[in-house]
């Protein structure tokens, strides 16, 4: 229908302005500079088509990073998801408190990046860590653990950190997810004599699917470009352990300056999270985007 | 009768093991904030000896924090208001007008929350700088706006898409024009998502540390991310201080959330709506 | 609801946009009337009414000249990354900067801080440390002055020391045994020997040169060309690397910064530190467990070779699209003034580059303590200054790393380094 067609356009215009308006050109701008070798420093600022590209896919730094990157989105996201969506289930069920339950599961997310960050930095010293004192006191460890300053353990603290800060976010999507699923379809389940795994199973997870993509997808976003939390409490090291792409990416950009090579990074990074997406909404299947879109 | 009794301590154990989780290390923030610089260091033992507020009265006293604070109310509000304003008729008309384009418009959404922000605050810097917003609220509300309307475009649609199409359609028969129908209609039955990206929205923007650091330069706009950054000296690490500006920047979100949170629940009653 | 809540984001957005206007214009500086400096810098330690005071004498001295700093956050990453996005994007809005000492010679190359060799003629040069004037000469001129400076230094327990018999280290090797003999007397088990900064960020860089020169190594030779995979260097490396494998350092150096080894030392856990100055006035203060008994040195050297500290410390410059470069000066002169750089070491406890004040008798009386670092500053060596030193860094930060957790032994690390380095200054490795 035209009008509907124009009405829509009319509607989407605000957002398209804001999006396009603001960010694409930045976002072209850094593109664009990906084919340069650009040195501010030097004065140089040359078109070098896909030198930069090039000279990544043999940088043995750039690897480890990417390697690292991965990991600790597979690992994050998948400990978030299972975690949100366990405390989602727990707090749809009506309890006394369950309002206060609910601001405490968000007081992670709420607590602004740079000081979570530093707390758990504390949390992990290994001298004054209340983690190291806890352990100790519970007879698990007879020598202070080297949580920050291990190779090893290092990306695994910072997991555990990514984890505890951004569950909430898949919490409070999955339970407004929840929400929307009405309750005689549980009605109807239990009347014909599902027991509750079942009933998740054909109930809930079906209904919750839309959700599930939505927290999926801006989770891996957010954890493949994980910077300011891994930043603080580590620096990227010990021995580039826990440099994960973005790390990578500022130290090129704003601590050596090149930014042709950094933009060239942060593509690839664009890149490597555009594909993982694609995988996600291929997953989902052409009924997701019939479903979503109509 | 034993086994609604073991559901229901399984359901406390489970309560209990959720909340020691969230609120571990938070409470360990309060008991920093509340120890004094000698004991800092200290374990055993875990909790103060002398506790005690300078940790509090110098976060206020040394830096113009109440002003920190509204500003980044200030700027949090006003890129929530816009992010659902923009965000809900946009995706109003993503789930249920018929246009063209649409998978590329969510495409586009997602592609611009993939770039990662440190490689596009430089030119993103020169765009602000050339329209003036230099240290203005107004340069952090459109850059936030900016990278929050994908999100919300994202759950907006779904929450939306999900209301029955009877109902849409019921509403329209009645005479509603699709503007009508939308407002009195999806809206009330999507609060739940509304709730959630606004809660999600209103934290991100909150907390969002590059942008503010890049764009403000004083007080007049400095938010609290950028504020608590401030505390720290050259060498030194006030981690007593930290604590409480952590928990003291927390409260307004609580209340927040306090509110909102109501709200995702309240979504629909069951039954009348879908029967 | 949901139209009174769109009421109140279109109001508060209507608010918002005449607030932000009003703003732009009171930001936009008048060309008439008294001329404003802006000047940028990390916070300043101690009370900030002090330094306003300071500034409020200097306009009142230049009449027609008004001063309004703003902070930076401390982090000294996020100093640099504010310069670089603003300097690269040509801003005036802030005329003097305060640097970091290994960012003068890149911003100097990149163009954007002014020549200021009319502040420093030559015998005003020779005023202040050798040191930091190498560092913040660029082919020949000065682009900088020297504000501050700071130096690694050796913190250590008189007490513990006395007790045992031992002297202030003079060598490693003494250092180790000193502190072995002490862990198994004392037989703590909260003790530590020895700790220092070992987290893979520029701190370590700092810590490891000490070593490195110490032992006669370098990063680079008289004629630019990279020597950092010597003998000498694999040698200090190795030593740092042992330093944790015998126990003498705790494991937790690998990720230790300043703050999380001043505060062991502080709390009577360690007996050897290696720190800057800053530490000091929090040892001596009011409730410290350490208060009285801790004893400040120059590092130990390796034998045959004279001990090294890293020269730290913060410099004046003026921004290149600065609108008022003479009134910048004019500050820049003030603040590093014989006169003000007293009044600030008294005061605020910074420790002034100029030499001569440090046998000053006001200086003398009112902090004993800093006239007491002449000596250690004057070893203090710079790192390798070149435009290109950040980049250097980052390449020897990992590796350096790598070999003290083990990852990489030393020799690999370093040689590893150098040709990246290499590369970097003589190939087409800086893209």
């Amino acid at each position: 229908m035209r009008s509907e067609r124009h009405l829509g356009a009319v509607l989407v215009a605000p957002a398209i302005l804001v999006l396009v308006g603001v960010a694409l050109l930045p976002i072209l701008l850094a593109a664009g500079l990906s084919l340069e070798r650009r040195l501010p420093i030097f004065d140089i600022a040359e078109f070098v088509g896909l030198a930069n590209y090039r000279f990544l896919a043999f940088d043995p730094r750039f690897w480890v990073s990417l390697r690292n990157t991965v990991y600790f989105t597979i690992v994050s996201v998948s400990l978030e998801l299972l975690l949100g969506l366990a405390i989602a289930l727990l707090l749809q069920r009506s309890f006394r408190g369950r309002g206060w339950m609910r601001v405490v599961v968000l007081l992670p997310w709420a607590i602004p990046t740079v000081v979570s960050a530093r707390m758990w930095e504390w949390l992990y010293n290994a001298e004054f860590g209340l983690l190291n004192y806890v352990a100790a006191l519970a007879g698990l460890t007879t020598q202070p653990v080297n949580w920050l300053g291990d190779p090893f353990w290092a990306l695994h603290a910072a997991i555990v950190m990514d984890v505890w800060k951004t569950m909430p976010f898949a919490a409070i999507l999955l339970l407004a997810g929840l929400q929307t699923i009405p309750r005689d379809l549980y009605q109807a389940a239990r009347v014909d004599g599902a027991n509750p795994w079942q009933i998740f199973r054909s109930v809930t997870l079906p209904l919750l699917k839309p959700m599930i993509l939505v927290v999926l997808l801006f989770r891996t976003l957010d954890a493949f470009r994980v910077f300011d939390a891994v930043y603080v409490l580590t620096g990227g090291g010990p021995a580039n352990s826990t440099e994960t792409l973005s790390i990578y990416t500022y130290k090129v950009l704003f601590q050596t300056l090149q930014f042709g090579y950094g933009s060239a990074l942060a593509v690839v990074t664009f890149a490597a999270v555009a594909l993982i997406s694609l995988l996600y909404l291929k997953l989902m299947g052409g009924a997701y985007w019939r479903r979503l879109l109509g | 009768m034993i086994r609604a009794f073991l559901t229901r301590s399984g359901l406390v154990f489970l309560l209990a093991a959720t909340a020691l989780f969230c609120l571990g290390p938070v409470l360990w923030q309060l008991v920093t904030s509340l120890k004094p610089e000698p004991e800092l260091t200290r374990l055993p033992p875990i909790l103060p000896v002398h506790p005690t507020l300078t940790h509090y009265a110098a976060i206020f006293s040394g830096h113009p924090f109440f002003r920190i604070i509204l500003n980044s109310f200030i700027v949090a509000a006003t890129t929530t208001g816009l992010s659902l304003g923009i965000g809900s008729l946009a995706a109003f008309a993503l789930a249920r007008l018929g246009f063209g384009g649409k998978r590329i418009l969510l495409g586009v959404a997602l592609a611009i929350s993939m770039f990662p922000p440190i490689s596009i605050v430089s030119p993103l810097y020169l765009v602000i700088r050339a329209l003036g917003l230099r240290d203005t609220w107004w340069a952090l509300v459109v850059t936030h706006t900016t990278f929050a309307l994908p999100l919300t475009l994202w759950i907006l649609t779904s929450f939306f898409r999900e209301v029955p199409g009877e109902l849409y359609r019921a509403a329209q028969l009645d005479g509603c024009t699709p503007l009508g129908a939308f407002r009195r209609v999806l809206l009330p039955l999507a609060t739940p998502g509304l709730a959630a990206a606004a809660i999600l929205v209103f934290i991100f923007s909150w907390n969002e540390f590059l942008f503010a650091l890049t764009f403000t330069t004083t007080e007049a706009s400095r938010t609290v991310p950028v504020g608590i950054a401030l505390f720290p000296g050259l060498h030194e690490v006030p981690y007593g201080e930290l604590a409480a500006a952590s928990l003291v920047v927390t409260v307004p979100i609580i209340l927040l959330v306090l509110f909102f949170q109501r709200r995702i629940v309240e979504g629909l009653t069951a039954g009348a709506v879908k029967g | 609801m949901r139209r009174a809540t769109r009421r109140i984001a279109v109001s508060l957005a209507l608010a918002a946009i005449l607030a932000g206007c009003a703003r732009s214009e009171e930001s936009s500086r008048q060309t008439s009337g008294p001329v404003t400096v802006i000047f940028k810098h990390g916070k300043i330690a101690g009370d900030p009414a002090l330094f306003s005071s300071l500034l409020r004498r200097f306009e009142a001295e230049h009449p027609g000249i008004r001063v309004r700093d703003e902070i930076l956050p401390a982090s000294t990453d996020q100093q640099h990354q504010f310069y670089v996005i603003s300097l690269e994007g040509r801003s005036s809005e802030f005329d003097v900067l305060s640097m970091d000492v290994i960012w003068v010679q890149e911003f100097a190359r990149a163009g954007w801080i002014r020549d200021l060799s009319h502040l420093l003629p030559p015998h005003e040069r020779e005023e202040f440390f050798s040191a930091p004037i190498a560092a913040v000469t660029y082919e020949g001129r000065a682009y900088a002055v020297p504000w501050y400076v700071d130096a690694g230094l050796l913190y250590y327990r008189k007490d513990l020391l006395d007790r045992y018999g031992f002297r202030p280290p003079t060598t490693w090797q003494e250092l180790v045994t000193a502190a072995q003999t002490i862990l198994k007397k004392e037989n703590d088990p909260g003790l530590r020997g020895f700790v220092w900064q070992g987290k893979q960020y520029e701190g370590l860089i700092c810590n490891a040169l000490e070593y490195v020169w110490s032992a006669g190594g370098d990063v680079l030779g008289e004629d630019g060309r990279v020597v950092l995979a010597s003998r000498q260097a694999s040698m200090a490396l190795d030593f740092m690397r042992e330093l944790i494998d015998q126990q003498v350092s705790p494991a937790m150096v690998t990720s230790a910064d300043e703050e999380a080894t001043r505060r062991l030392f502080g709390e009577g856990r360690a007996i050897f530190l290696r720190n800057w100055p800053y530490a000091w006035n929090l040892f001596e203060r009011e409730g410290s467990p350490v208060r009285g008994k801790v004893g400040v040195a120059q590092l130990p050297s390796f034998p045959g070779y004279p001990p090294a500290a890293t020269l730290g410390g913060w410099q004046l410059g003026v921004n290149r699209y600065s609108r008022h470069p003479k009134a910048a000066e004019a500050l820049i002169n003030f603040l590093t003034s014989p006169e003000i750089q007293r009044w600030m070491a008294v005061k605020i406890g910074y420790k002034p580059s100029r030499k001569a004040l440090y046998r000053d008798p006001e200086l003398l009386r009112a902090q004993p303590f800093i006239a007491s670092l002449y000596e250690i500053f004057l070893l203090a060596r710079p790192r390798p200054v070149s435009p290109y030193y950040l980049m250097l860094s980052q390449v020897m930060q990992p590796e350096f790393s790598a070999a003290l957790v083990g990852v990489k032994s030393a020799e690999q690390a370093l040689s590893d380094a150098e040709r990246q380095m290499s590369r970097i200054l003589f190939g087409k490795g800086a893209r």
